[in-house]
């Protein structure tokens, strides 16, 4: 049973805001409506390091402080970072939407009903998109522009603020993946993903609390060490080496891919996951684009090599030295453009973000591979056969590439033109729904956080994949979801691992590109390989 | 920082169980943990030739090798590797074989 929590209950002391039981969550079809389990409870000791009282889940996992003088300090140091928000110097990047949608929403809640996380959690309160916008405008009510408390008492706009109302909020601002479904359908425009990433924001910047995945092994070891997976260039051309020997293998071609060759039309970037998890989407890039007589490169600059810049989820100063990096790569190699591969949050950091901080020399043209993939597959220079791929295929829509930037239709035409059983899932395009593990929630992999993405966030996602593959159901029937993105596939993976989704649907993920080169009618043996699933 | 105690020793770890200093690694300390990771009875010498490959790897690069490297050098398929480590290769091999916790887009 859920309790309607508000406001108020996060600032009392102990206990947990919400508590999630299975019996609340929307109801997946048969035979995965029998499988939800209790979400893993922390132990004793873990709970004396990590504060889990939003909703008993930790993807931060912050030890509050002890004594009232350190809690004043916290308090202060998140408030003086609720002023440099406001600040056109320290935030000239994000200011005016954020004012925007803080001042204009009139708590109609008709976004609510948009969020998947709010809706498969059984439409807990705490997930509501409006929850955290209006902790932070209450405290900016209350502590920044100090309102008299009569207006405060008219506005319903006062908080008692407190350590611990702050650690929930630093919690629930992981608990939105900032897919901008909510911002979508509101009246007047307000982005509450936007504000959910400022208070983020407010947390990295000015007190130094992130998800240790997301800042530590995230993007301070990208800059550190070239990769947030830690590969370093040497790792990087051994990896190389392989797939070039499972290029040669699985096709007879001698495809050598090609690093840091200078004054190519194109620099690619990958998300540093391709070539660890998922190499047979590097493999099918260099397959096709060698095909295509593309002129491309890789780079083994340090951070050259992977392309993502998590500081777009959650700090611009870890943004910006990112993005200056891959663009001093692409100048460093002369290429005329750098274009991203299957990877969403790198296209938002690179593509529009990265707009903001580009400048001279370095605003190098940027785009994404999707459309020059649809330019190759139209230009009928490379023979395919759909005949290839004659299973059934649905594909997922990356937020960022697709409701963000209006990619919609590139990776479409492409699958009508070499997947014969392509069909939608409901719904689709800009109306898509987040795989349930963007904004970094798919790579924080500590405590219960990844229960909490199986069985909320991705939720939703899971079960319009497994209605997309309705009239199929049989596990004899092989199927595939098309997801080109990183970050889902990594989602996918953990979801249909967790629920057994090959097992009992048949149903296997993987890129676009994959699907391109497994359509080519040159290749002496199928491409995918449905084993790795 | 969370601490596990094996065969009379105690180990840093971090809040999934990886070692956190890698440099205590022992064989004796992924023999007492592989109950851990869900691996019945001891270590076979299939176990180990996937953990001395790991560890060779990570000492030679700085971290854990491709799925398909594994089982390609090794010439074993993904069933094997996971009836061997039943928690994963991520998971379950790289902690006994004392290896960082894999981070990133993997």
């Amino acid at each position: 049973m859920i309790r309607k929590t508000g406001i108020q209950d996060f600032t009392k002391p102990g206990g947990q805001v919400a508590e999630l039981e299975p019996a609340d969550w929307m109801k997946l079809p048969a035979p995965y409506d029998q499988m939800d389990k209790p979400l893993k409870k922390l132990t004793e000791d873990q709970r004396k390091r990590m504060d889990a009282t939003l909703d008993g889940v930790v993807a931060i996992g912050i030890l509050p402080p002890s004594m009232p003088e350190e809690e004043k300090a916290f308090v202060d140091r998140f408030l003086a970072g609720v002023e440099k928000l406001f600040d056109a110097k320290d935030n000239w990047t994000f200011l005016q939407p954020l004012y925007h949608s803080l001042e204009y929403c009139v708590k109609c809640q008709i976004c609510s009903d948009a969020c998947p996380a709010y809706v498969a959690s059984g439409r807990q309160d705490i997930y509501r998109p409006t929850m955290r916008p209006e902790l932070l405008r209450r405290i900016i009510s209350t502590y920044v522009k100090k309102e008299h408390p009569l207006l405060r008492k008219f506005k319903a706009s006062n908080i008692e603020l407190n350590a611990q109302a702050l650690i929930r909020l630093a919690e629930l601002a992981y608990r939105c993946t900032l897919c901008r479904r909510c911002a979508q359908v509101c009246l007047l425009g307000c982005d509450n993903a936007l504000i959910s990433r400022e208070i983020r924001k407010i947390f990295s910047q000015q007190m130094g609390i992130a998800p240790k995945e997301v800042h530590e092994k995230g993007s301070v070891q990208q800059i550190k060490v070239g990769s947030s997976t830690g590969m370093t260039p040497p790792a990087l051309a051994d990896i190389l080496e392989f797939t070039e020997e499972e290029i040669a293998e699985k096709t007879g071609k001698k495809i050598k891919i090609p690093v840091d060759k200078k004054g190519s039309d194109i620099l690619l970037l990958h998300n540093a996951g391709e070539f660890l998890a998922w190499p047979e989407n590097l493999e099918a890039f260099a397959i096709l684009f060698d095909a295509a007589g593309i002129d491309w490169t890789l780079s083994s600059e340090l951070v050259g090599y992977d392309a993502v810049n998590y500081g777009v989820w959650y700090d611009d100063v870890q943004f910006a030295r990112v993005a200056l990096r891959h663009a001093q790569a692409a100048k460093n190699l002369g290429v005329k453009r750098i274009s991203l591969g299957e990877c969403g949050h790198a296209h938002k950091a690179m593509i529009v973000v990265a707009d903001r901080v580009l400048t001279g020399e370095l605003n190098i043209p940027r785009e994404s591979a999707l459309p020059l993939m649809e330019k190759i597959v139209m230009s009928g220079r490379i023979k395919l056969d759909p005949g290839r791929n004659n299973f059934p295929v649905t594909l997922h829509d990356p937020c960022n590439m697709v409701r963000l930037m209006g990619i919609v239709e590139p990776q479409r035409r492409i699958l009508r033109k070499i997947a014969p059983q392509f069909r939608e899932m409901t719904p689709h395009g800009v109306e898509n729904y987040c795989c349930g593990g963007g904004s970094g929630f798919a790579i924080i992999q500590s405590n219960n956080f990844p229960d909490w993405r199986s069985s909320v966030s991705g939720r939703m996602k899971l079960k319009q994949t497994l209605d997309a593959f309705a009239d199929a159901p049989s596990a004899d029937v092989k199927k595939y979801v098309c997801a080109p993105c990183s970050n889902c596939k990594g989602q996918y993976r953990e979801l249909f691992n967790t629920y057994g989704v090959w097992e009992k649907s048949g149903i296997f993920y993987g890129g676009l590109v994959e699907l391109i080169v497994n359509a080519m009618a040159d290749l002496k043996q199928p491409f995918i390989q449905w084993e790795w699933h | 920082m969370p601490q596990i105690e094996l065969a009379g020793k105690t180990y840093e770890v971090d809040e999934d169980g990886f070692l956190q200093e890698l440099d205590k690694w022992s064989e004796e300390f992924a023999e007492a943990y592989a109950h851990v990771e869900e691996i019945d009875g001891k270590l076979t010498e299939e176990h180990w030739m996937v953990i001395n490959y790991l560890r060779n790897y990570y000492q030679q690069f700085g971290i854990a090798p491709m799925i398909r490297k594994i089982c390609k050098d090794l010439k074993i398929d993904m069933k094997k590797l996971y009836e061997l480590f039943p928690t994963g290769p991520a998971k379950g091999a790289c902690k006994l074989a004392g290896l960082s916790k894999p981070t990133g887009c993997v």
